[in-house]
């Protein structure tokens, strides 16, 4: 909304500088994932143990229904269930890094970099799952992304400049209709309306961009707007507030004596500056779900990262519970880390440190 | 088995330690299950086949020239008794969908009852049953063998001989050999194929066998007692006789597998076809699709129709929008076969439907009962176990589970009417007088010496809001005769190790009245009551017994069908079965399960198969 | 109203250009501009008036909540529609501001009358430079390409003494010193050589060096310029720096009106007496208070009866009960200088002579004195 004016970057960051941060930054990050890492085993491990379940009742989970205690007992070795925990953390840290390969019967399973281990239950390597579900869920979050963040910021920014007015007191009542409704309900109004009542998008199933754009498009609608309803009430409110507060600075007043008309005052000043916390939330909102739209992929039968999450819990399934979180938190990290560097394009005050 | 999903934590101790286990896990939680009642009580659904069929084959559909009389196919669960929308146009692409995945598409690896159906499209057993509604299906018929196995006197031989000319997909001929191989791979590596059942290891003499994968064999082909002397021929040696093999033998661990064409446990991204379609597209978690095979012919398999030209199937669904897809045509089948969700079943049973027609209430082939301890005061008499009989409220707990249409028809036998040895018999009046005999049940307390009734527990899996409301209506039947019991909730996942079917906790907790209920493998009496009435089979934990029944008679009777060659006479003997366990008062059915399928007008080809208990996914078309 | 002749000037001052001298360029008549809140009806400003000369500065003094900068913001235009409602008269060069279309007010503003804020670094929008910020008013008003705007901007960044000005134009806010910011505010407000410039509170942020040195550069640019200046403030002596006019305001009222001079060496109000004597002053001994006005500014919901300074007026008993029922007319005391109060002439003379301006050390001190 710079509306072509000379207000770049500022002059006075060094490149070398915005290097060593992204750097020092993506150090930290990997000490996160090895924490977020420990923290998966010890609640997949330590606290089914608290509660009195062994490794041997953990392997039984993972073979057929008449299994003898014999192989119970051979998928308990297989997982490494019967070592200790550290020892299997170690283990699924080292692999991660470095690939193994594991045994499928006749041939070997190569499981390469990133190796979240292979999936108990469909026993083949976990990250090529995920990589695949993740066009999906970037579909779908980047969709309601740009359809949430507009909607949810127009609408905030005319309920505020219209404060008080009837206009402002539908949006709220909008948004707060849209931030109360959990998104399986208003899926499921959005579906039985639009897809089974009247079929404006029937038979809703995920189509690659690749195959067929038009397809692709017209199939993430209604997920689309499901899941913009939900946060664009949420960003409307936030907008609202941040604009009310940003008409009170000083500057706004400063631009409004320079003459400016009231439509530039409110969009290249006030927005401007009202869209800056916004974007922070942006980010981290839209990191979490790239790392899994669980409720609306589940919803709307999209085959994301959300629905393997859902599954590899149902599943007990820990390679793929290890893989989805540690994916799940490297999205938020660097959607942490693009807001922090965009923050500071934005903001010609913040300083990357 | 007929559920998927069993295999999650919950449901999985249940099922854990059957050793012989015929049987599948008693319930888990029923997809077509939740939910109101309906109108009416379904048309006869196990009468004998009315119409459409004729002996063997795909009969309606490739001899459907006169098939016209029969295209009025619009009626409410006309599938269960003949075949709806005949047809024998090919073409198209068959939809499947499932809300769950299977456990695996490896036709040795999976437990799964619609993959047992749906897995004949692209493998051939060496036997299977036959094509058609009603009693048909429940008939067995050679698929890949020339004819049913040949027992030896002692009953402990069974020997098979395999069609000529039968390739795999790749155009190389299948042998006995590759047969054996399956059956080896999918009963004794359990580590790498953890999933389907071990029958064959259980029945067979060398239980210790390392598998292929262990086999210091060339050939990998060293389990001794499968002989395969030449290419078309193959011996299987029990360790004891048992005269329901061919059943097994209808296994898709019988499948044929390429020995060089295994991938272990990533089989099941490409299992080598045998039947009309193979896979051309598996995408781990999401689905998979299937292509016509060139090698096969219909001129060489008579059991498949093969209709479609493309098949595919796509998981994770969410159950309720595939009901509404079923319906709007956007799918053509649900392959769980469990039946429509609450929401959709409302939509078809409300009044002047139009999808009513489309739909049909098929028995899914379980039974919901309840175990009476004989072995706990003082229902260790027969007349107190008759006072319950006659006491209960079965219109009420039929109400429980659903009504008629979701729930199922009341049951006054163990045994469901799609199984085989199946006889009608009510020796307590369920039928005539479901809301109970009070009379009947007050003499029978006299008889037992407790004219004012007696206290004892009933055990439910607390997490199933079925059997809550079903046991509540039994307390309130019961306490009109003066029975007092108190309601014990267990978890569903721990019930038969931990607490009903562990034999020091019921005896402690006196739980004379257990909620329970049960499935068959494969649909005989011996496969559906062997687990649940044999003495032999009552184990400390993990028991499926829960009654204790340990009759010599029982036990000897059982043993002497699996030395019956005669089926008829084994089905006479599993309907004296089911008899001589209702008149001792060991089981207190409740209903005969039913799911309520939903058929699309799009599909063709359409019935009931009784060995499933859901549609025959072998003779599906599409009319587009 | 005719227009008051004050030609006291410390200084000469450029002659209007295209006005007849005796034409004030500005002129307020009966400005009330009224807030209602949810507790009752702000009366921030109330019967106000006063006029303005090119060429003249006007200092506009008194405690926060006087009702000083609303009367600057209503001036601007800046009230928003549905928060105040303004009646009288403001006349800018002839021309009707109150009642006017928005949008005329807004092309005024910024070019014909533009505004210096107080505090420069919340003034200023963090996320542009300065130059961009001095561009964008620039071009608002005047056609022209950005280029050329940008070079004008960077003549402007130094005519008001920021060194190197063609580097810093791409300077953020916070990257320029407080008295820098303000340099460049000022910049910002000339960029459209206005013919009024309002400040309000130009110098309070800054500390006293800065505040020497900003005060110096409006009267430089005003002489150059010859435009009219309002000077708001609490801070007695930064209108003694630039104005040519003082205007003392009270709980929306003017209560006193005159040039510097009459203001600081025959002040007439009890309340400038006040402000006086809270004024810290270079000359004056050390050892002496300041002596703070009493009690606190009055609410201007209800504002108080009669004389709205009565309560704090030690004064106010000398007439009776003329001050808590009678508003005082501002009226003519003589020369000029205007003065709403009901002491007597004669009456004033006296307390200022024998108690008030003792007190304030100012006994027989005549202008030129002070530093």
């Amino acid at each position: 909304m710079a509306g072509g004016s000379p207000m770049g970057p500022a002059r006075h960051r060094e490149p070398s500088q915005v290097i060593a941060f992204i750097i020092r930054r993506l150090l930290a990050a990997v000490l996160l994932l090895l924490v977020v890492g420990f923290v998966t085993f010890i609640i997949f491990f330590w606290v089914p143990k608290l509660a009195g379940q062994n490794s041997y009742a953990l392997a039984s989970q993972f073979v057929g229904k008449d299994a003898t205690q014999a192989t119970v007992r051979a998928i308990e070795k297989k997982y490494g269930f019967d070592k200790p925990v550290i020892v299997q953390y170690w283990r699924f840290m080292k692999n991660l890094v470095t690939g193994t390969k594991y045994d499928a019967g006749p041939v070997k399973t190569t499981c390469n970099f990133p190796c979240f281990g292979v999936s108990f239950k469909s026993q083949t390597p976990v990250w090529p799952l995920i990589k695949d579900r993740i066009p999906v869920t970037m579909s779908l979050a980047i969709g309601a992304a740009v359809i949430w963040l507009v909607s949810g910021v127009i609408a905030g920014v005319i309920s505020a400049v219209k404060r008080g007015k009837f206009i402002d007191r539908a949006v709220m009542a909008v948004a707060l209709a849209g931030v109360s409704a959990p998104i399986f309900f208003t899926g499921l109004v959005a579906l039985s309306l639009f897809s089974y009542k009247w079929p404006l998008f029937p038979n809703i199933h995920y189509v690659s961009i690749l195959d067929n754009p038009f397809l692709w498009f017209g199939n993430l609608v209604l997920p689309w707007v499901t899941l913009a309803l939900l946060y664009g009430a949420l960003y409307a409110r936030l907008m609202r507030a941040g604009m009310l507060e940003t008409l009170n600075e000083d500057y706004i007043r400063t631009a409004r004596a320079k003459g400016l008309p009231e439509r530039t005052v409110i969009a290249k000043h006030a927005v401007r500056a009202a869209l800056t916390p916004i974007l922070t939330i942006f980010g981290l909102d839209l990191g979490l779900l790239v790392g899994g739209a669980i409720l609306t992929e589940y919803t709307f039968s999209l085959p994301g990262v959300g629905q393997f999450a859902k599954q590899a819990i149902d599943n007990n399934d820990l390679p793929e519970i290890f893989g989805v979180t540690l994916v799940a938190a490297f999205f938020v990290i660097m959607a942490n880390l693009v807001v922090d560097i965009l923050y500071a394009v934005i903001d010609p005050r913040v300083r990357l440190s | 088995m007929k559920i998927p999903g069993w295999k999650k934590p919950v449901v999985l101790v249940v099922c854990a330690g059957m050793s012989v286990a015929l049987a599948a896990c008693t319930g888990s939680k029923s997809k077509g299950g939740t939910g109101g009642g309906g109108s009416g009580t379904a048309t006869a659904t196990a009468g004998p086949s009315t119409g459409a069929t004729k002996s063997t084959g795909p009969s309606g559909p490739t001899k459907s020239g006169g098939g016209r009389t029969q295209t009025s196919g619009a009626v409410y669960s006309a599938a269960n008794a003949k075949i709806v929308n005949p047809s024998t146009k090919a073409g198209g692409t068959l939809r499947f969908a499932s809300s769950d995945e299977p456990d695996s598409t490896d036709p040795g690896d999976t437990y799964y009852a619609w993959m047992w159906d749906f897995s004949r499209l692209y493998g051939r057993a060496l036997m299977s049953f036959k094509p058609g509604p009603g009693k048909a299906g429940l008939q067995l018929t050679p698929d890949l063998a020339t004819a049913p196995g040949k027992v030896s006197s002692d009953g402990m031989t069974w020997t098979y001989h395999i069609k000529s000319g039968v390739k795999f997909e790749d155009g190389t001929p299948v042998t006995t050999k590759d047969i054996k191989y399956a059956v080896e791979r999918s009963n004794y590596a359990k580590d790498v194929l953890p999933n389907g059942p071990s029958y064959f290891a259980t029945y067979l003499k060398d239980p210790k066998y390392p598998g292929p994968y262990k086999d210091k064999a060339k050939d990998k082909l060293g389990l001794t007692s499968v002989d395969t002397p030449n290419d078309t021929t193959i011996i299987f040696h029990l360790a004891q006789p048992f005269s329901d093999f061919d059943y097994l033998a209808t296994s898709p661990q019988t499948f044929p597998v390429p020995p060089g064409k295994d991938t272990g446990a990533k089989y099941r991204e490409h299992p080598v076809s045998t039947g009309p379609y193979k896979f051309s597209g598996y995408s781990e978690g999401k689905g998979f699709a299937l292509v016509r095979n060139k090698y096969w012919s219909n001129k060489a398999d008579p059991l498949r129709a093969a209709l479609p030209d493309k098949i595919t199937v796509q998981y994770h669904v969410n159950a309720d929008d595939l009901d509404q897809k079923l319906m709007s045509g956007n799918l053509d089948v649900d392959s769980a076969g469990t039946g429509v969700q609450a929401a959709a079943r409302a939509q078809i049973l409300s009044p002047g439907s139009k999808y009513k027609h489309d739909s049909d209430d098929a028995l899914s082939g379980f039974t919901w009962f309840i175990y009476i301890g004989s072995k706990i005061k003082p229902l260790d008499n027969v007349h107190c176990r008759r006072a319950v009989e006659y006491a209960a409220n079965k219109t009420d707990m039929q109400t429980a589970y659903g009504g008629p249409v979701a729930g199922g028809d009341i049951a006054s036998t163990v045994m469901p009417p799609n199984v085989s040895g199946y006889q009608k018999f009510d020796l307590y009046e369920a039928t005539t007088k479901p809301t109970g005999d009070q009379e009947m049940a007050k003499k029978e307390l006299k008889a037992c010496g407790q004219p004012n009734g007696f206290s004892t527990n009933i055990s439910i899996r607390g997490d199933r809001p079925k059997e809550v409301a079903s046991s509540q209506a039994l307390q309130q039947a019961l306490s009109k005769v003066g029975i007092k019991t108190s309601i014990q909730k267990y978890p569903a996942g721990k019930y038969f190790k931990n607490f009903a079917g562990n034999l020091s906790f019921s005896h402690s907790h006196d739980l004379g009245l257990m909620y329970g209920g049960w499935a068959a493998d494969w649909p005989t009496g011996f496969g559906f009551l062997s687990q649940i009435i044999d003495g032999r089979a009552i184990k400390p934990a993990g028991n499926n017994n829960l009654s204790e029944i340990n009759s010599p008679a029982i036990n000897g009777m059982l043993d002497k069908t699996s030395r019956l060659t005669s089926i008829a006479a084994r089905n006479k003997i599993y309907g004296q079965l089911d008899k001589m366990v209702m008149q001792d008062g060991y089981f207190l059915p409740e209903v005969y399960a039913k799911s309520l399928l939903y058929r699309p007008k799009n599909l063709t080809n359409v019935y009931v198969t009784q060995a499933y208990g859901m549609y025959d996914y072998t003779q599906l078309g599409v009319t587009k | 109203m005719t227009a008051p002749q004050r030609r006291w000037g410390r200084r000469p001052t450029a002659a209007p250009a295209d006005r007849e001298a005796d034409a004030p360029f500005l002129e307020v008549e009966g400005l009330t501009v009224h807030f209602p809140t949810d507790d009752g009806l702000v009366k921030s400003v109330d019967g106000l008036g006063f006029n303005l000369s090119k060429g003249r500065s006007l200092g506009i003094v008194g405690e926060s909540g006087s009702g000083k900068s609303v009367t600057s913001m209503a001036i601007m235009g800046l009230h928003k529609a549905g928060s105040a409602r303004i009646s009288g008269s403001i006349k800018l060069d002839g021309e009707e501001l109150v009642g006017a279309q928005p949008e005329r007010v807004r092309r005024l503003r910024g070019r014909k009358m533009a505004m210096i804020f107080q505090d420069p670094l919340s003034a200023m929008h963090p996320y542009y430079t300065v130059g961009a910020q001095i561009i964008e008013a620039y071009r608002v008003h005047n056609d022209v390409p950005k280029s050329k705007a940008r070079a004008h901007s960077i003549d402007l960044l130094g005519r008001v003494g920021i060194p190197q000005p063609a580097s810093r134009v791409d300077d953020y806010p916070h990257q320029f010193s407080g008295g820098m910011r303000q340099r460049a505010m000022i910049a910002m407000a000339l960029s459209c050589d206005p013919e009024l410039l309002i400040a309000d509170e130009p110098t309070t942020a800054l500390d006293v060096t800065v505040q020497a040195q900003i005060l110096d550069l409006i009267r430089d640019l005003q002489q150059e310029r010859g435009s009219a200046v309002i000077i708001i403030t609490h801070d007695l002596g930064v209108v003694a720096e630039v104005a040519d006019d003082i205007l003392v305001m009270y709980a929306g009222k003017a209560v006193e009106n005159a040039t510097t001079e009459q203001i600081f060496y025959d002040p007439k109000h009890p309340y400038t007496w006040g402000l006086l004597g809270s004024m810290p002053r270079l000359d004056r001994e050390r050892a002496e208070r300041l002596v703070p006005i009493q009690g606190t500014p009055p609410s201007l919901i209800r504002v108080p009866s009669g004389c709205s300074f009565h309560p704090r007026c030690e004064f106010a008993d000398r007439n009776g009960d003329l001050s808590t029922t009678v508003v005082p007319e501002l009226t003519d005391a003589g020369g000029s200088h205007l003065v709403a109060c009901h002491l007597s002439g004669r009456e004033r003379t006296q307390i200022w002579r024998d108690e008030v301006a003792p007190r304030l050390g100012m006994v027989e001190q005549r202008p030129g004195g002070r530093a």
